[in-house]
């Protein structure tokens, strides 16, 4: 048992300390028409893209993007910046999300990971889970959210466009 | 298929091919374990036992044209309580190679594909429930103009072997028209999937093969959107008390109906559904696992998912099956429906106030199919669209209020009606209603403060409840926590409580939790799938890294 630790161990050391994920994978995902596009042609504009991997049902996710839509008019007059909400809502839920997303009025564009090919291409585990990109490149990535944590969110991203 | 000298053997591999890797060509990943020591549990497997989950999955990365996946489980000493037992030790759990253009993907080993809303086919992967029904195959997918085409087949994963039957199908879907720079289109579907098995024990009086087809249509315009979905399954054998009926034959289908209205600041969403014998495995016997093992198809509860500890006490869980009980309990599927309405009152108005709110409702109720059910002679006549016993019916009010910079909240109200005796199959129906208030505080700097409570009124089962949580974030990375419920009315049990308290801390793509506490038995529900758990008192730890 404990070899076998050891090397699980290893390995992920290994892994942390000599690779990481450099760019968002090129795979389709739906679009709220139904619709598929592509991530690499989604993130082809060169301007940052926050991508926030959510569900209509977690509750912190919902409070992350409501924060990120109140500061975002303020915000995208000085900083290049595009939201993606990405859903991970499956069958049971997908169909709430356009009804919801006009509820709260969102300015963002909401890309729909039904069965999860994006979500598990980027090994995500937990929601919500935010990426700071430019073009298709992860320049950051963080998993939860904490009130105020937008805030903090957009800083990183203008010490990106000062760089 | 155990495979655990070939999976180190890939590892390293890897690991090597990537050291000479150029930037192109890089490997990632993730790791995730969790980890209980139970102190007490119902379960005497588990009574002052370790347990613990492991998930190591590495990828890589090569010419962004190919990607390598393979993920390893390790189960040690043993699996977490309530999780199937053919999860023991290490193996490797899935693994695949990926071919990807634009317009065409090519994939052999593990598949995760769902055909439409996954009323024939999804697999997926569900850690927490620890579900993973993928295939073991071959799949490939075209996309050209208008056409998008999907092709499959292979064996289905069953814990850490395979199952017996073999799986294949096609999903296709049809761009009718597509108008530019607006919702407005018409799409268009069709899938098929067939199941064989054919045990070599047993020579059943229907066909080996179960066929099932799939055909939706799909209507999107700015304002508003119709779709319909209708499904059938070839006549098969009804699993009866676990085992393959050879008398009890009957074929399956399904209706789904979904229609919205957009309009800024508005949102409706109505949802009919009608599922008769609609469950599928890739091996028959499993019917109705507890593990979801070679479950094919997803038909989850169409209700409001719940995210507060007393609403998810009675949730609903779809009946898409046949159960024929005894003469006073015989079920078909469930028929019914579910509305969700979404309203932004606009700041600065009356009602909106300085900040505006938020106001979502929630109404559904399922029923069992309305027939003749004859137990004796196994058979049903039903009334297309008629509604037979009640299952569920729900109404919930959730409103969200900014009321300064600082301080918001949530005010949720929950009124439910629950038919244990039909959809668990155990005694006694509950009305209920809950009232849940959860607030938000900032604080200085990076600080926040959470604080909710939580109330469940029932004179039904186990009566009221009550609970409450506190959640404190000392910075964007660490916070503590601390909720209990207490069953304060219950006859049987003195006043039965659970607490738990909780550290969590984040970093970057990084997460590490440790709780201690007593969680709550019975049902259990999470992403729509139920499952039973036992009680159990302990220290807990999850480790989750991207990397």
């Amino acid at each position: 048992m404990f070899k076998k630790l050891i090397l699980l161990g290893f390995s992920l050391l290994c892994a942390i300390n000599l690779h990481s994920q450099k760019f968002v994978p090129n795979i389709p995902i739906e679009t709220f028409k139904g619709t598929y596009t592509t991530m690499s042609k989604e993130l082809s504009d060169d301007s940052y893209y926050i991508l926030s991997f959510w569900a209509t049902w977690c509750v912190p996710c919902i409070n992350e993007l409501d924060a990120l839509n109140e500061v975002y008019d303020e915000l995208s007059k000085d900083l290049n910046f595009k939201v993606y909400a990405i859903s991970t809502d499956d069958a049971r839920t997908k169909r709430r999300v356009r009804p919801l997303v006009n509820g709260k009025s969102w300015k963002f564009d909401v890309l729909l990971d039904e069965n999860h090919d994006l979500k598990r291409a980027l090994n995500i585990s937990g929601l919500p889970h935010t990426i700071i990109a430019k073009q298709n490149e992860i320049l950051h990535r963080r998993v939860g959210y904490a009130p105020g944590e937008e805030l903090d969110l957009l800083e990183k991203l203008k010490d990106y466009e000062v760089e | 298929m155990r495979l655990n000298k070939f999976s180190l053997f890939l590892v390293f591999f890897l690991f090597t091919f990537s050291s000479f890797a150029q930037s192109n060509n890089y490997f990632y990943g993730s790791f995730e374990s969790n980890g209980v020591y139970y102190q007490e549990s119902e379960s005497t497997d588990y009574d002052k036992k370790f347990a613990s989950n492991t998930y190591l999955n590495l990828k890589y990365n090569l010419n962004n044209k190919w990607v390598f996946d393979l993920q390893t489980e390790t189960y040690l000493p043993k699996q977490l309580q309530n999780y199937s037992d053919l999860l023991e030790d290490t193996f490797v759990s899935t693994f695949s190679i990926n071919f990807n253009t634009n317009n065409f993907n090519f994939t052999a080993g593990t598949i995760y594909e769902q055909f439409g809303s996954g009323i024939l086919l999804r697999t997926w992967e569900d850690r927490q429930l620890g579900i993973n029904n993928s295939l073991w195959g071959l799949r490939s997918s075209y996309k050209k103009q208008n056409l998008r085409l999907v092709l499959l087949g292979g064996y289905q994963k069953k814990a850490n072997t395979i199952s017996e039957g073999k799986v294949f199908g096609f999903d296709s879907e049809f761009t009718v028209y597509d108008k530019k720079d607006s919702y407005s289109n018409l799409l268009v579907g069709l899938s098929y999937l067939g199941r064989l098995e054919a045990p070599h024990y047993v020579s059943y009086p229907f066909e080996d093969l179960t066929n099932s087809f799939s055909a939706r249509i799909d209507y999107n315009s700015d304002n508003f959107y119709l779709n319909y979905e209708y499904a059938h399954k070839s006549e098969d054998g009804v699993v009866k008390f676990n085992v393959v009926s050879e008398t009890f034959i009957k074929s399956g289908n399904a209706h789904q109906v979904n229609a919205g209205l957009i309009k800024d600041g508005l949102g409706l969403d109505f949802t009919f559904r009608r599922l008769e014998n609609m469950g599928f495995y890739s091996e028959r016997v499993e019917f109705g696992s507890p593990f979801f093992e070679t479950t094919l198809n997803y038909l989850p509860a169409l209700t409001k998912q719940h995210d507060y500890l007393l609403t998810n006490i009675n949730v609903y869980q779809s009946q898409p099956n046949i159960s024929f009980q005894d003469p006073s309990l015989m079920k078909a599927g469930e028929i019914g429906f579910q509305l969700d309405a979404y309203y932004n009152i606009k700041k600065e108005t009356f009602l909106g106030g300085k900040y505006g709110a938020k106001i979502s409702l929630n109404i559904s109720k399922w029923n069992n199919l309305k027939g003749n059910y004859d137990y004796e002679s196994e058979d049903y006549d039903l009334d297309f669209l008629g509604f037979g016993e009640k299952y569920f019916s729900e109404q919930s009010l959730e409103i969200r209020k900014r009321w300064s910079q600082n301080f918001n909240n949530i005010i949720l109200f929950v009124n439910r009606y629950y038919n244990k005796r039909f959809v668990e199959e155990k005694v006694g129906e509950i009305n209920s209603k809950m009232l849940v208030f959860d607030n938000t505080l900032k604080l200085n700097g990076e600080k926040s403060a959470r604080f909710e409570i939580q109330h469940l009124f029932t004179e039904d089962d186990k009566k009221n409840w009550f609970g409450y949580g506190l959640e404190y974030n000392f910075s964007y990375n660490f916070s503590a926590y601390f909720n209990s419920i207490v069953n304060y009315e219950n006859e049987l049990e003195d006043k039965p409580t659970y607490s738990n308290f909780g550290l969590s801390f984040s970093k970057n793509a990084s997460k590490f939790m440790l709780s201690y506490g007593k969680q709550r038995g019975g049902l259990m529900c999470y992403g729509g799938v139920c499952r039973y758990v036992p009680e159990f008192k302990g220290l807990s730890f999850s480790i989750i890294t991207s990397f």
